[in-house]
């Protein structure tokens, strides 16, 4: 063996990649030939010293908050196929599931029915929106618990004046509120909490007059649902699980 | 399939690299701000694919997407190569070129080790971090880094050879 090809069997030989015979081979030659022998010095001085833990960054604790923070928690215990504690691979499942059977009814119902559902675009874009405020710095703009500061503050900043109510007393304080843009119009996003969830609740009018929460498909992991409240469009984003949303959905249309 | 052995859910698997993550953006992207919003990025790409990942290493699997996410970010950002422009050929050297002894490697600056790696190509770069940093083995490097496997050590090669002859370079340009 010469030296042209130890040259780069040595990295496999410091790396211990090569396998019992030929790092035989290299060891023998090292032994017989001082430039490669000192090159390989050399080489392992370099790694002892790129292990050493100065040279390793460790994650800052506050992106694995965030990051903790924004990854769905359990999914939804409450019906059928979605209620074992279950693996993200079958989540992957349960997502592609429904989305097997929509793409099949996509291909026999009328073609208008081709175009992508309202609600699920709107939901895909809620629960972005959500993600988006959980991980980035943005979650609030005005942080308040009061909702006699967090209402007023959306004046001016809206062409409407959100419905704000506290639920602390039922367990869900208000913590904030932020201006969103979703359904290409500005829209109020109000914070709630609930433990360690945080809870997004979109909110704009609309014309539309359905009453009835309407749980959406869940979103990655999120729980979605949809309501209508005193002339208001609304849409509740969490990752917590769907009966507590539930429950809290129920607050909100109670109090609008 | 059956969950009885996969209930181990994405946060108990992929949380724990989190370290492994973020050391391998911020040594790509070169700031703690930027490498923070690449591993973000790619923790949440990783939860969207998670129906992707079938065993084996989570931590090889993890640093692919932030690799892809950090390339794809200074892409964007700052308007570097990709990695498939990237023409190894027109980087020659080895370590006895550079003509850097051990003892001089041992009593080096750190902050001049960090430099001369802060200035290699990425993809140099990388293999590094993956390799002498992060403890990859070259399976798992050629997995994370796109590489054909035999690629791996030549590249590593090459890279360990620029590597050293920064530093030797720092160390002449300081003692004059």
């Amino acid at each position: 063996m010469n030296c042209d090809d130890v040259r780069i069997l040595l990295h496999g030989h410091l790396d211990g990649e090569l396998g019992v015979l030929l790092d035989l081979e290299i060891e023998q030659h090292l032994e017989e030939c001082p430039n490669c022998a000192r090159e390989f010095a050399t080489l392992r001085a370099m790694r002892t010293r790129l292990r050493d833990e100065t040279f390793r960054f460790e994650a800052p604790p506050e992106l694995k908050e965030k990051i903790r923070r924004a990854l769905p928690q359990a999914p939804p215990r409450a019906n059928g196929y979605a209620s074992r504690r279950s693996g993200f691979v079958p989540r992957a499942i349960q997502f592609a599931v429904p989305l097997a059977v929509g793409a099949m009814l996509a291909l026999f119902i009328a073609p208008r029915a081709l175009r992508p559902n309202e609600n699920d675009v709107l939901a895909r874009e809620v629960v972005a929106s959500h993600v988006r405020s959980m991980m980035g710095s943005h979650l609030m703009d005005v942080a308040s618990t009061d909702q006699h500061t967090v209402k007023p503050w959306f004046n001016g900043k809206l062409d409407f004046s959100p419905h704000v109510t506290d639920f602390a007393k039922q367990g869900f304080p208000l913590v904030g509120g932020r201006l969103d843009y979703v359904d290409e119009r500005p829209v109020a996003a109000l914070v709630y909490q609930h433990g360690k969830h945080v809870i997004n609740v979109f909110m704009w009018p609309s014309a539309g007059t359905a009453t009835s929460a309407e749980r959406i498909q869940p979103e990655q992991g999120y729980n979605v649902e949809q309501l209508m409240v005193a002339g208001m469009n609304c849409w509740v984003v969490s990752d917590l699980n769907q009966t507590e949303l539930k429950a809290f959905t129920e607050l909100i249309r109670a109090h609008g | 399939m059956p969950d009885s052995s996969k209930d181990a859910d994405f946060d108990r698997i992929f949380l724990p690299h989190m370290d492994a993550a973020y050391n391998l953006a911020r040594w790509l992207v070169r700031d703690d701000h930027d490498a923070q919003d690449v591993v973000q990025d790619a923790y949440l790409r990783a939860l969207r694919f998670a129906g992707g990942f079938r065993g084996g290493d989570p931590r090889a699997w993890i640093l692919a997407i932030v690799r892809n996410t950090a390339f794809t970010w200074l892409k964007r950002n700052r308007g570097s190569n990709s990695p498939a422009e990237f023409d190894e050929s027109l980087h020659h050297g080895d370590i006895a070129d550079a003509g850097l002894e051990a003892d001089a490697v041992r009593s080096a600056d750190a902050t001049m080790i960090r430099d001369a790696l802060n200035e290699l190509s990425e993809e140099f770069r990388e293999v590094i971090v993956m390799r002498d940093i992060e403890g990859l083995s070259y399976k798992e490097i050629a997995n994370a880094a796109d590489l054909p496997i035999g690629t791996v050590m030549s590249r590593l090669a090459r890279a360990r050879g620029r590597l050293a002859k920064s530093i030797k370079e720092r160390i002449t340009r300081e003692s004059t």
